[in-house]
């Protein structure tokens, strides 16, 4: 249905279109995780726009952890902690996510800031 | 060449032979040199039937893989198309026909559809106005392949999806035809048992069928004494589950496909003396497993952990006889010796294959990660908190571990618990979206369409109670000698074979309670044979129940019922047949949805 049909449009702003929809058709149906997560995707989907635009970051259609992923390698830590709240992920995955990153990057000194 | 197939009680060749006739037949109707054009999902089920020497008696000389486009350039009198009944497969051949036409010198060209031809199809076909260049459109109808001594199988991959989340029967349509056809060739089976809206389906479409034809009495001694069909989602629990026997482990680490596996090469260089070959094989090595492999026959079954005892009390044996050369004196003896080599030699090499293929799934089994993941699910298993948010599923989360094994951990955790709360489920699935990414919300919601994942309505949880009744977890499941199927799991005996092993003994009427919580009606059918037919039975004589999974079945449940068929008071013997062999990942690979992202 409006999903499947979302992941053809090549163009972001058919495919959010197409997502109200999806929207709607879950308002109807009474299925509020559905709605909810089709509202979080949109926004994620605008906030990565907005992010490829200003820096380049190649974010569009990645998950939200991978999104989170991307702006920790290019150090945009701010827009790691927007997300962050936004999305109220859990302190456990987002620590991990934050250790992983700094690991990475041998940034051994953060580390020992835990 | 298929000596496998006739080891078993019930001679599974005839089944065999039978589809051999119908494909030689068919191929001698288009006479002269051919080409066999491929679908290509078909070649690995083919391959059970009839190997490329059948087809080359017939005047096959070319092959090709079905692609758009035109075909390949063949010098042949025929072209034939071998093809699933597929609407998007019927635009690749217009393709092929069309473009061949003007080009060359005139071909015959025909069709044969597996299992069944189909009106859409054809009416396709025509619409691309390329039906009148066909000579032969035929059907093979091949519904159970014949896999195993004991095993048959449709390969009919997407079966579970078909029936549970599309309410397409077509799949049960299949069923119904294949257990005529194995009636018309075993003789009717007197009894027939079944739990499960699928089961209750192909019951009525064979009792239908059967009056159709009931003009033509069948006049075959029945070899099979019971039908039990049995609907997947009567359990879902044991196909989550990770296998542990040795030949549901290979399955679950690197596939089995229609008899084959694929391993990776490194273990398996060829040490031959004297031979310093620096560069190592890069293609996979490929295995056939079947019950023909004597040793493979005798590991197969058992739980891994008694594997590794099994291999060197073999492999004793084997240099034991190896040693009696030496013993050898007169010329009689020598050649005696002489004639049993090519079997040692067979012996040798297969232990050889085994203890590489062994060491392969124990750098697994041994890992940290492994054991994590068993500990959870045996911690599921038996009811330890499965009403929470499991710490462990959190971790891998975070960590990004394949999807599969989420899923199957999660959908474990749901069904042991009669459903998940809603805020838990909740939590999960906003987890794996956020992880994995938006799209898989629609796997989300295969699964809880599928009943493998869904938030609990009334507040009992009954999974204790199917527990206990049936006694799914034995504390001192014994891994080395087993005495209860429970071994195939290390102490999870599965749900699906306990139904099939209380029926034989006492009967489901002592487990009416459970039975109903189970979803699907169970039932019993009985169907009338000719008089003179009924078999009388000789004292100690075993009866044989064949058991359908609807759905799909994995290697551990088809082990542990190999495992009751040798109990010596058991009096049973089972045959099995499925849709699709399948373990946890490969089945709910056939659930998920994933939409190939277009935006750029």
């Amino acid at each position: 249905y409006y999903i499947t049909a979302s992941y053809r449009e090549k163009r972001l702003e058919t495919r959010l279109s197409v997502l109200q929809k999806a929207v709607d058709e879950f308002n109807k149906a009474k299925n509020e995780f559905a709605a909810k997560a089709t509202e979080e995707e949109m926004r994620l989907l605008r906030f990565q726009r907005k992010l490829d635009d200003e820096k380049g970051a190649g974010l569009l259609g990645l998950s939200l952890q991978e999104t989170m992923e991307v702006l920790l390698s290019l150090g945009l830590h701010k827009h790691t902690e927007q997300l962050y709240r936004d999305f109220r992920l859990p302190d456990k995955r987002y620590w991990w996510l934050k250790l992983k990153s700094m690991a990475e990057k041998h940034e051994w000194e953060e580390l020992e800031k835990f | 060449m298929a000596a496998h197939l006739s080891y078993g009680k019930v001679n599974l060749n005839i089944l065999r032979e039978a589809a051999r006739k119908d494909l030689r037949e068919f191929l001698d109707k288009c006479a002269g040199s051919k080409a066999i054009v491929w679908d290509e999902y078909l070649t690995g089920p083919f391959g059970l039937i009839a190997q490329y020497s059948l087809l080359k008696e017939h005047e096959v000389e070319k092959m090709f893989t079905l692609k758009s486009g035109r075909l390949p350039a063949a010098d042949v009198k025929n072209i034939i198309f071998f093809v699933r009944p597929r609407l998007e497969l019927m635009d690749i051949i217009a393709e092929n026909v069309s473009s061949e036409d003007k080009t060359r010198s005139p071909q015959d060209f025909h069709i044969l559809f597996v299992p069944r031809r189909s009106m859409l199809c054809e009416q396709r076909l025509k619409e691309q106005n390329v039906l009148g260049s066909f000579i032969n459109i035929d059907e093979y109808i091949l519904d159970l392949i014949p896999y195993d001594g004991d095993l048959l199988s449709m390969e009919y991959e997407s079966a579970f999806r078909e029936c549970y989340l599309e309410n397409d029967q077509t799949s049960l349509y299949h069923t119904a035809k294949g257990l005529m056809t194995l009636q018309a060739l075993y003789g009717t089976i007197p009894q027939i048992y079944g739990k499960g809206e699928c089961a209750r389906h192909v019951a009525n479409m064979m009792l239908r069928m059967k009056r159709e034809f009931a003009g033509s009495q069948n006049q075959i001694l029945p070899v099979f004494d019971t039908l039990l069909l049995l609907d997947r989602n009567v359990d879902l629990l044991t196909p989550l589950a990770t296998q542990l026997t040795y030949e549901g482990l290979i399955d679950e680490i690197y596939g089995i496909n229609n008899g084959y596996v694929k391993l990776p090469p490194e273990k398996f260089a060829q040490k031959k003396q004297g031979e310093t070959s620096k560069d190592l094989p890069t293609e996979p090595k490929k295995l056939q497993l079947n019950s023909a492999e004597e040793l493979y026959a005798e590991i197969r079954d058992k739980n891994f952990n008694a594997v590794g005892a099994a291999l060197s009390k073999k492999a004793k044996i084997i240099s034991a006889a190896f040693e009696e050369r030496h013993n050898a004196k007169t010329v009689g003896e020598i050649k005696q010796f002489v004639s049993q080599l090519p079997h040692m030699q067979a012996a040798r090499s297969s232990l050889a294959n085994h203890t590489s293929v062994a060491e392969l799934i124990k750098d697994i089994t041994t890992s940290e990660a492994f054991f994590d993941n068993l500990t959870v699910e045996q911690e599921f298993m038996t009811g330890v908190d499965t009403d929470k948010v499991n710490t462990y599923i959190e971790d891998c989360i975070a960590q990004k571990d394949p999807l599969i094994k989420i899923v199957r951990l999660v959908c474990m955790q749901s069904v042991c618990n009669n459903g998940l709360k809603q805020k838990v489920l909740d939590y999960y699935k906003r987890e794996i979206l956020q992880t994995y990414g938006y799209e898989h919300i629609l796997t989300l919601n295969n699964l809880e369409k599928g009943g493998l994942l869904k938030p609990q309505t009334s507040s009992r949880n009954n999974y204790p109670t199917i527990r206990k009744t049936l006694k799914l977890w034995m504390e001192d499941a014994n891994e080395q000698n087993p005495n209860d199927i429970s071994y195939v799991y290390s102490g999870y005996a599965p749900l699906s074979i306990r139904l099939t092993q209380v029926l034989a003994r006492p009967g489901w009427r002592s487990i009416e309670e459970v039975l109903k919580m189970l979803p699907g009606p169970h039932f019993e059918e009985r169907q009338q044979l000719p008089a003179g037919l009924h078999k009388k039975r000789q004292q100690g004589e075993n009866r044989t129940t064949l058991v359908f999974f609807l759905g799909g079945v994995t290697y551990a449940e088809i082990a542990a019922l190999r495992f009751l068929s040798q109990m010596e008071d058991s009096g049973m013997e089972y045959i099995i047949a499925t849709t699709k062999l399948i373990n946890g990942t490969t089945w709910i690979k056939t659930i998920m949805d994933r939409p190939e992202s277009q935006m750029s």
